[in-house]
Order: C-alpha cells, then structure tokens, then sequence
C-alpha cells in the first residue's frame, strides 16, 4: 500500500520497521478467510486487513490512538494466523506489537483497564506470585457471578480446581542424561506453566534425558516476556527477556549449547523473535545467538531417533496451538512424533483457528474468547478423541475447561509410552 | 479516479439515518464513526478510497431488506460489500453512501447430494462451500484466486470465474437461485433447486450485475462430485506464439483439459525468486492439468505430451506424485504475491480470442518500454483471459497515473482485437470510462434500462460499470 | 411475411412497424400467433469459425443443419444438443439457430455440460424501437457490463429480434456407451440416475422411460470421451448401479446417438394424440410430481429434472400438480387451450412485475409477440 510517513517519522526505528510491513500490504484480504475474530464478528475492522489499516492510519498521523482503534487492536489475538495466510509476506507480529506499545505509551485506558493490566504484569509471570493469585481465585470462585467485571468473572472461572506443589525440577540446576550424552540443552521452566503445571516439565526432562540430553536449568531464567509484550509493556518484557538472555548465554559461553528448549509454544514464539526485540539494544548478538538456539521441544524430539511405539489403540486430536503451527510454523512435528510413538492422530476441523486462550486474552476479551473456545471443543470433539493433546499450556487450560476428555501436553504422551508414568489427567475417572 | 460529489443534504442527516439504522439492526452492526468507518473506504483496489457515512453488517435477509427500505426513503445510495477483495473497485463507497457488508450472513443453509446442490447466505467464503460439501468428496467449481477469502455475494455480483472455469464454467453457469432484496425492501425469490427459468432468465441478468440491481442475500448453487484424481504438467516454451499454438492444438485434439494457465518471463522469474517452485528461465510457461482416474489421466497427458512435443519444449515435466502436482501449481499459485515483493502492482483483466495471445503479449511488451513500467503476464490459456500486472511504485508522484494509462492502453487493445475490457475482475470504477471502447451509447442505454426496471431509484451502488458521464441523468433524478 | 435479408434491414421493418409482429426463425417451434410475420431466416450465414478457440459467430437466420454439418467436418457440435420440435409438434421449416437461443432449446447433456444459454458468448439483436443493440463477444471468460446474452436467450422473441450470436463450441468425443438398466419404476430410476450423476464418472445423459422400444420401462444413462475411458467409466457405473438390477452397456455408436436423438426429440408423443407438457423440477420430487400428473405417457431427462408428460388434450397439468418449486410448460396443444391455460407457468409477483418492466423498456409499444410470455 502507499503510506504517508515523513522523513522525520521514519528516522525511528520501530517506525521504520513499521512502514517496511506496511508497504508490504496490497490490501489483497486473503487474511479475513482465517482470522477468528473476522469469523466471530464478521466486521473488517476486527480482520488482520482493518487492523494493519487503523494502526497504519495512526502511525502516519501520530494520533492519539481513540478507544475505537485500542478496542480493534485488543481484539487481536495475535495468533497469526493472518501470517501464515498472507501471500505478501507481510510481518503482521511486528507490526501488531509495535502499535500495541504505541497504544501504552500513548493511550490513557480507563482505570479499571489499567488496574487489571497492571495486576496481571505483576502476578502471572511470577509463579509464587500466580500462585498465591490462584489459591485466592479458588476461594473466590463461588462469588463470581456476584462480580460485576466480566474480565474479573472470567479469571476465576479459569482458576484450575486443582493446584499443584511448586516442583523441585525446576530449580537451577543440571539433569544428568540416561544414554551417552548426545546433546546439551537448557530447558526453559517459564512462568506461568509450572504454576499451572508441574508435569509438563517433569515429562520434558524425563523424555530428554532418557535420549540422551542434559538438560541445564539455567540460573537467572525466568518469564520469556511474552505476556507483558502482548500487551504493549515494552519496557517491562525487556528486562525480563534480558534476564534470560544473559542466563542463557552464559550457559553458551560455558558448557556450551545445542538448543535452548521451549515446552509452551507462546513463550517459544517471543524467544524465537528476540533478536528482532533487542535489534537496536547492547544485547543485540547475545539476543540473536538464543533467538537462533531457541526450539520448540518437538523440534528437539524429532531428531532424537525415539524408537517407533507400538499401538496404543489410542486416538489422539492433535490440537495445533497457534503459536507454535502460525507463530513457529511448525506443523507436522508434533503429529509426526505421535504417530510413531503409536497413537491413532485425528486433527479437527478448522484446525488453523485458535481456541481463544492466546495468553491473557481469555481473561482480557472473555466474550470472544469463549465463542472461539466453544467452535473449537466442537470440533475436536466431532472426531471423538480418548485424549487431547498440543503443545501449550495455554490451550491446555482452555479446551480442558469446556471438555471432560483428558487434555494433556504432547511430551507427556510421549513419556509415557516411552517408559515414563501415565499422565495424571489420564488417570482421572 | 473521478466519483461523484457526495449529496450535502444527505450528508447533514446522518444522525438521523443513524438513528433510524439502529432500529432495525443491533447497534453493534452500525458503524458510524470516522474511526472506523475507514476500514470500509476501499476494497482491494486500495488505490481508490473514500469513507462512507455509515456501514452496517446485518444478519439476516430481513435485516437487509429493512435496512434497504430506510435507504430507498431517505434517498441514501447503498454500496453492497462481500468480503471486499474486489480489484475493480466494485466496493468503493461515496461519502454519502452506506456500505451494506454481508460478512455476518454465511450459513450454509441445505446441502442436497441427490439433487447436487447446496443452499448458502452469500457472506460466506467460496472456499468454505466446497468445505462444507468435501466430506462426500463434493465440491463448488467457480475458483477464483481469492476463493479462500472472497464471498459468494461478491461471486455473484461479478460473476467470477476462476482456473477451473474452462472445464466447469463461471458462477453464472453454476447458479441455481438466488434470493434478491431489491433496493425498497422487496424480497424475491429467483430459481432454485430445478434447472433453468420458467420465464426470463433474471439469474443470468443479475449474476455479474455488481451489486446494482440488487442485494442477494441466499444462493443456490451447483456442487459436483470430485473427479477421481487430478494432474497438472508443466510445458516451458522459449517462445509466447509457440505456446499459444500449443493450446489451440490440445483443444482442437478433443482434450478438454481443467486448466490452462500460462506464465511469461517477468512472471517466472518473480516467482522463482519468492517461491523457487524450479521452473526453469525461458518466454512461456505452460500448467496444464487433466481429470479424471489414473488411467484417464495417463491417456489425456499423453495425448498432450504428444502435442506439446511436436513444438519442441524446452521442458516437459509431469508430476509423479502429489508434492511434485504442489510444486507444479506453487509458483502459479504464488505469482501475485511474488510480483508484490518486488513493487506495488497494479493486476488488470482483460480478454482476447486465444489465438490473438502472441501479437497482444508482444504489444504490451512495446507499451512497457514506452510508458518506463515493468509488466508481468499470467494467463487463463483456455479461456483467453489475460491478467497483466503493471509493477510501479505507489510512493512515487505520477507513477500510479502512468499506470493507469498503461492499464487502459492494454484493455483497449483488448477490445481492439475482439475481446473484451473484463473476464473476471468486473467493471467496477476501474473500467467504467472504458465502457465506451467496448459498447456503442445504444448498447449502454439497454444495460442502463435494465437497472432502471429493477432500481429505478439508481440507489445501489449507482456510481460503478457505466461511464459518470451516462449514468448522470438517472443519478441527478434520484436525488 | 417480413424477410429482411440483413440486420440493417430488420431494424428498420421493426422501427416501421404499426401492429404486432409475429417473430418467427424457422416456425418449427409451434409459437406461431396473431400478427404479422417476422422472420430472422434471411441472416443466414457464418461469420467467424475458428475451431482452436472453439469459437462460432453466425447469422441467427442460419439454419441448424447448416451448423452441425460445418462444425461435424470439424469435429466438434453444440454440445448442449437443441431438440427438434418438428417431430413432436409436426410442424415444417428450418430450425434456425437464432429460435434455439430464443427459446433456449437445451437437450439431455444439459444436465452435465449446460444449458443453450451458458453457451451463447455474445449476441446482435435489434430491440422493439428498432434499435440494433449488441451485448457480449465472442470470448468465454466476459463480465464487461451486465449479462444481455442470458436475458436473450429464452425470451422468445419479446425483447428483441436476434440478428447474430456467438457460440462457444466443443470437441466431438471419440466414442460413446450407454448403460440400460430394464423395469424400474419412476422413483428407483430417479435414485439411480442420481446415484450416477453424483458420481465421478462424468454422465453426460441421464434420462428415463416408462415405455421403451418393447413397451418396458428403460434407465439409460450416457458416457462420452476417449474410447478407454468411456469403458472404464461404463465398468465403474455397471458396478456401483448393480443394486438397481441387471446393467446393458450399449457401445454401438449409432445405437447410442439413435436412442438419445429419441430422448431429445421427445419421440414416444410423435406419433401419440394429446397435449404434452415440459416440466422442470428438483429431481427428487419427480415421482411424486408425476404421479399426481397421471399422465399417459411419461419421459424424464435430467436425470428426472426434466419431465415430459402427454395428457388428455385440454388438461391443465398445472391444477394436477399443484405448487411446487419449479415450471410446467405448454409445449403442444391447440392454440384455444393454449390460450385458455397459458403456454408459460405464471410467475410469482415480484417476478412477473421484473418481466414486465423488462418487457416495457425493450419493447415499449408492445410489439414483440406481445402476451407470448405475460
């Protein structure tokens, strides 16, 4: 498209990048037909197309960005489905998260916004913190529907029924592998996921180890960031995603690295694009040398040589988490590792839209959100799975809130049938 | 791009029409606010924007009709819109006008294998009503490019065709019924599930019609069962006439193959460069892709290798396997996205007699030289459908006007050596002044007495197709 | 009788013209009314026939065999294969190919390839005032402005006399089957033939008879293209039609071209007294339709969206059926119920006001076999 950006905008970077995508965009709409919100609402405006039009509108005028347009964006779901459909290749994650700091640095929310927004870059990605946040919401659940904010309602009702101790496995420290050491890798432990829950990791280290790995939990690793980049806190995703950076490079400038390996797919995506984030920071090579050790597990599994599986006589929906199938573009991966470890795979209609968890945006657009959850329990439902399986936490939470067929996350699968326990959810009457 | 003076009266009561809007529509699918009413100022003809006053999203053929009968007694003009990825500009809004959008309307309403057919809303995407029938291995033939996110409205109102349209015919072909809301608020039931009209065939009349006549809110359309299986073969040729004298010589063999599509050199080259599907360097690019069981396809390829070779390719290449059918179509498939990495491009739509294809493309390479622009050509072989993509670039002064120009050249020479200004894309704004290079002012005023019967109020996207010039008259009366 | 022998010449016997004129092509049609004649049979000849691009201009006067024959030494045809009337309403004359567009006049491969209609490319026509008026070309893939050509076809004259059309052509298969199926009842044969139009293997006819050749009811369904794909179809139907019964495969060609010239010429009424009627309707409802017709000869096309029905002179089928979605036809029958009944199923509202306009602005002094169609 033709943009109407002055000399002087363009001498900022972030500005820069952001007439770069624009040009890139012919307007074609190709990127309607798989966006969820485009599907919900049916309005241009909540289309990746309308999107790239307001925030293109607001960077040339250097608004003041109004409630309509902050309402747009929110929307979002950055799923980016959008990406994986555009012919043009326009990078519509960069685009959407330089408007969204745009919009915090330069858009007053009402104050409820900014208290909830506050609240939540304060507590989720500090797991003793969400923690002691998901104990309160427990207790508090029974009062919701007293609780007039349908934001504040929908947070306890994602509070999970059942909170786990904090796990030992993911302190700093080095897990030793079982066969000869093939590789040496970090493991990121995250944030909210081992708040949520303590397996994932545990069946990640279980299954890397026994291939194989030692696996590092580096010292002074931490949130990737993500969440609080999804809302525009550029600042505050900075100095946590430094935190990891430096970690990790320290591991790379010590014992050395072959990957630094991400379970939750949301998270991955971030550390995949740091060397984008920190382009213009002192960290920048550090930044781009973890940007391109970082892998989502799948990606590590699948060139581990794990033996093929027989039967299990087991279908498994493969719910494919939209960071990881359109943020990582990683699709066949986690299929690929089922089937041979023996699992019947179905996949659902529709696969490319998202189940509406998209980071905090089941807790920030609970309407949305739940229609989107609702379309794809359908779906995965229709193909009469005996369990669910994707590689997100996020997604975990949601699809297993709407369904009573077990949900668990790929690695745990493949743990089990590779000599590790049975997944607690698979145990559960 | 002249359109006309929006109407001042209308744009001073539009707190009212708002206000009257909100009645019969929930008040989340009226959008009246400059904030948002942007998104709506162009399709994407991106060139060529201007915000509506209002543009409403209803769900329903009641809602539509109550919306068109505030319209019609306000005298407000009303610009349907479908998904709008139109390239004619079909659904630019003046700024007095409404944009009636049928996004929300795309349920799938019956679905009748016995009877081959399937009853749709037209917000919904062409590529999901074949989704919705493929589980019994049906589909919905009409393929334009943009199937993925184009709307059965916008189909119809364009009458869109597509790769596959050789074999299988454009919407026209396969449209059963309709269910069209006239511009005051009249619902009429057009067809159905039984074939042809008892009476006149409005079907025909309104498919390709461009929202002027009416707002067609259901349609029924043809589904076919799947052919066994599929194959495309990739022919290069190191010269446009002896490509097109390859076509013409598979046609006249008696082969009827799905699709034809050619490529020249501009094309291939920008495609290899995006895409790398691996075709080689040369002046023509042949796809050529046969139905039906393995043993039909073996015999129909074989007759067309038989012929492709008598014009010595320079590569003949057939796909062994389904990844390798991928790669064939992936650089086609990818050509337009290509041409957009390397500048803005403007894509026209134009068709000539098949066997005019070698002297038209040589003139257009002339053109290119004179006007200092680059153009790339894909081509429906078959059907003789040219789409010329005009590189320029958009930040640059005068470059979109020269382009333009370059645009109407090629269209004219079109109609020049017996074709016509628009296969596929419509007349939209983007040829209207061009009409007169292809009809005489009699051959326009029949067109034109055609909307007066069943728009005589000239409310529906009255300023689109004919010249400003002819349709002045009827507009003023309206107002 | 008006015979303009060129377009110029017919324009100005329109725009002369004081009384309703009577539009005539080779009158074989059985549309013969009150008025003066007409006739387009003096815009005879072909214009343009380049058969790599498929492609066919030619004078609507030109005489149907004058095309087959030119287009047969090419190997290829009209492929929608119009119906000669002459046999069933025993009328002479030359079908002109201008009468076929204006009657849209669509055989048994309809249901596969299309209608007249979808294969008319571009037309010439000169309106009631006597203006000549073109709309269309002579390429396939067209959108520029609206749709004249479908409006043209099939309004039987009312609109406009045609003066010239153009015509998108197609190959002549290499060969051709037909598979039998013997003795099964209307609702059976519906299913069948549904069964093999829904199926991958390209029908390209789909009829059946109540009373064939030797008086039993016959399925047939046709297969054209390249002879070893027209037997490997043939095998492919036989097996999934099996449940219906016993399966024939007809391979002789010009048994195959005879029997389907007998579906489309309508020729079990040729030599039958009484009214016959053309009904289009959804397949599926044609058994029920056509027994409430209690008819006393029937034959479907279409694979039974199309039914043709003989009844009692003077029988209004339309009261037998009742409403249903889709039209019945007076094709045969004298001119007083003709009249009386009404040749053209009557049309909604909404729809016959669309007509009329449309009738009013083509034709405003009404002179255009006026009351033909409303």
């Amino acid at each position: 498209m033709q943009t109407h950006f002055t000399e002087n905008q363009l001498k900022d970077p972030g500005t820069q990048r952001a007439n770069e995508i624009l040009r890139a965009c012919v307007h074609c709409g190709f990127c309607t037909a798989t966006c969820p919100t485009y599907q919900v609402l049916g309005d241009e405006l909540d289309s990746p197309r309308g999107r790239i039009y307001l925030i293109k509108d607001m960077l040339e005028n250097n608004r003041v960005p109004d409630d309509k347009v902050v309402k747009h964006v929110d929307r979002c779901l950055s799923c980016l489905a959008c990406m994986s459909t555009c012919p043009s290749g326009v990078h519509y994650m960069h685009l959407v998260d330089h408007a969204r700091a745009y919009i915090d640095k330069n858009y007053q929310r009402p104050l409820s916004d900014r208290a909830l927004r506050w609240m939540l870059a304060r507590i989720l990605p500090y797991p003793m913190r969400f923690r002691v946040a998901l104990l309160l919401a427990k207790i508090g659940k029974p009062f919701g529907r007293y609780i007039p904010d349908a934001r504040l309602r929908a947070m306890l009702e994602m509070a999970p029924k059942n909170i786990p101790p904090v796990s030992r496995n993911d302190d700093p420290q080095t897990f030793t592998p079982q066969q000869p050491k093939k590789k040496r890798v970090a493991l990121m432990t995250g944030c909210a996921q081992k708040a949520l829950n303590t397996d994932i990791n545990d069946a990640t280290i279980r299954l890397l180890t026994r291939f194989g790995c030692e696996v590092v939990v580096a010292d002074g690793a931490g949130c990737c960031g993500a969440l609080t980049h999804h809302m525009g806190k550029e600042t505050e995703s900075h100095v946590t995603a430094a935190k990891n950076i430096r970690a990790w490079a320290r591991e790379m400038d010590g014992d050395g690295l072959d990957a630094i390996v991400i379970n939750t797919s949301g998270c991955g995506t971030t550390v995949k694009d740091y060397g984008h984030m920190f382009r213009n920071d002192p960290l920048a090579e550090d930044a781009n040398r973890v940007s391109a050790l970082a892998k989502d597990i799948s990606e590590v599994l699948i060139d581990l040589d794990i033996p093929e599986g027989d039967e299990t006589g087991m279908t498994v929906a493969y719910h494919a988490a939209c960071s990881l199938q359109h943020g990582q573009q990683i699709k066949t991966h986690p299929k690929t590792l089922l089937k041979r470890a023996g699992f019947k795979v179905v996949e659902p209609a529709d696969s490319h839209l998202c189940c509406g968890s998209a980071g905090t945006y089941n807790l920030l657009q609970p309407e949305i959100s739940a229609q989107l959850k609702e379309r794809k329990v359908k779906t995965l439902m229709a193909k009469q799975p005996d369990v669910i399986a994707a590689g997100n936490i996020g997604c975990m939470m949601q699809i297993g809130s709407a369904t009573g067929v077990p949900v668990v996350h790929t690695v745990e699968l493949l743990d089990w049938v590779t000599g590790g326990p049975k997944p607690p959810a698979l145990m559960a009457g | 791009m002249e359109m006309p003076s929006p109407n001042t009266a209308i744009l001073s009561r539009k707190v009212e029409l708002v206000a009257r809007l909100k009645t019969v529509l929930p008040a989340d699918a009226v959008i009246e606010d400059e904030a948002e009413t942007r998104a709506y100022e162009c399709d994407a003809l991106a060139a060529y924007r201007c915000p509506p006053l209002v543009a409403v999203l209803p769900a329903t053929t009641q809602e539509v009709s109550d919306v068109l009968r505030i319209c019609h007694d306000m005298g407000v003009p009303v610009v349907p819109r479908g998904a709008g990825t139109s390239l004619a500009g079909g659904a630019l809004p003046t700024a007095d006008s409404v944009i009636l959008g049928v996004a929300r309307m795309n349920d799938v309403i019956e679905v009748d294998y016995s009877n081959r057919f399937i009853r749709v809303q037209t917000g919904r995407t062409n590529l999901s009503v074949t989704g919705a029938v493929e589980e019994e291995d049906f589909f919905y033939a009409p393929d334009p490019s943009s199937q993925l996110a184009c709307a059965i409205g916008g189909n119809i109102a364009m009458n869109s065709g597509g790769a596959h349209c050789l074999k299988y015919g454009v919407t026209t072909n396969n449209l059963m019924g309709v269910t069209l809301v006239k511009m005051d608020g009249t619902i009429v039931e057009i067809g159905g599930a039984h074939l042809d009209s008892g009476g006149l065939d409005l079907l025909g009349l309104i498919c390709g019609s461009e929202g002027q006549l009416g707002v067609v809110t259901e349609a029924t359309l043809r589904i076919l069962r799947k052919p066994e299986g599929a194959r495309p073969v990739m022919v290069a040729y190191d010269s446009n006439e002896v490509a097109g004298q390859c076509v013409s010589d598979i046609i006249k063999a008696g082969v009827l193959p799905v699709a034809i599509e050619f490529m020249d050199r501009p094309v291939i080259r920008a495609t290899e460069a995006h895409a790398g599907a691996g075709y080689p360097d040369v002046e023509a690019l042949l796809i050529i892709e046969v139905e039906g069981s393995e043993e039909e396809i073996s015999e129909q390829l074989a007759l067309i290798r038989e012929i492709a070779e008598r014009h010595n390719p320079v590569e003949f290449r057939e796909a062994q396997d389904a990844d390798q059918a991928a790669r064939i179509w992936l650089g086609r498939k990818s050509a337009f996205g290509a041409m957009g990495q390397i500048n803005d491009y403007m894509c026209l739509d134009g068709t000539i007699p098949v066997s005019q294809l070698p002297y038209v493309l040589r003139r257009i390479g002339e053109m290119s030289e004179e006007y200092g622009l680059g153009v790339g050509n894909v081509f429906h072989a078959g059907d003789g459908n040219m789409h010329p993509l005009i590189l320029y670039n958009a930040n640059k002064p005068g470059d979109l006007e020269k382009c333009e120009a370059f645009g109407a050249d090629i269209l004219r020479l079109c109609v020049e050596v017996g074709g016509c200004l628009t296969g596929e894309h419509g007349v939209g704004i983007e040829k209207r002044d061009l009409m007169v290079d292809q009809f005489d002012p009699v051959d326009l005023e029949s067109q034109m007495a055609v909307k007066d019967v069943f728009d005589p109020s000239w409310l529906l996207n009255p300023a689109k197709v004919f010249p400003l010039v002819s349709s002045e008259a009827r507009r003023m009366a309206a107002q | 009788m008006i015979r303009p022998e060129t377009e110029s010449e017919l324009a100005q016997a329109i725009a002369a013209a004081e009384s309703p004129l009577n539009i005539r092509g080779g009158g074989t049609r059985g549309l013969a009314r009150a008025g003066n004649v007409l006739t387009a049979a003096g815009l005879s000849g072909v214009a343009l026939y380049e058969p790599g691009a498929l492609t066919l201009v030619a004078g609507a006067g030109t005489p149907v065999a004058e095309i087959d024959a030119l287009l047969a030494a090419e190997g290829q045809r009209l492929a929608f294969e119009p119906m000669d009337h002459r046999g069933l309403l025993r009328t002479s004359g030359e079908p002109t190919l201008g009468g076929v567009v204006a009657a849209n006049i669509s055989g048994p491969r309809r249901v596969q390839t299309g209608a007249c209609r979808d294969f008319l490319l571009g037309v010439r026509f000169v309106d009631g005032l006597g203006q000549i008026i073109k709309n269309g070309g002579r390429v396939m893939k067209n959108v520029t402005g609206y749709d004249l050509v479908k409006l043209m076809a099939g309004s039987f004259g009312t609109l406009g006399v045609l003066t010239e059309v153009s015509f998108k052509v197609l190959p002549v298969p290499e060969a051709r089957a037909v598979v039998l199926i013997e003795g099964l009842d209307v609702a059976a044969a519906v299913a069948a033939m549904s069964d093999a139009l829904g199926s991958p293997f390209d029908v390209t006819g789909a009829a059946h008879t109540t009373a064939g050749l030797d008086g039993h009811p016959v399925t047939m369904i046709r297969l054209e293209g390249f002879e070893k794909s027209v037997t490997y179809r043939a095998g492919r139907l036989r097996d999934l039609l099996a449940i219906y019964g016993d399966i024939a495969i007809e391979t002789d060609p010009d048994r195959s071209l005879a029997g389907w010239s007998w579906v489309r010429d309508v020729e079990p009424f040729h030599d039958q007294d009484g009214d016959v009627w053309r009904i289009s309707c959804k397949p599926s409802d044609a058994p029920s339709l056509s027994a409430r017709l209690e008819a006393d000869g029937l034959l479907f096309d279409w694979g039974g969206g199309l039914i043709w029905a003989l009844l009692p002179e003077g029988t209004d089928a339309r009261a037998r059926i009742g409403a249903f979605a889709g039209h019945a036809t007076l094709v045969r029958a004298s001119e007083a119920t003709k009249s009386d009944l009404g040749v053209f199923q009557p049309q909604s509202p909404e729809i016959a006001l669309l007509e009329q306009g449309l009738r009013n602005r083509f034709d405003p002094r009404g002179i255009l076999n006026p009351g033909l169609m409303g």
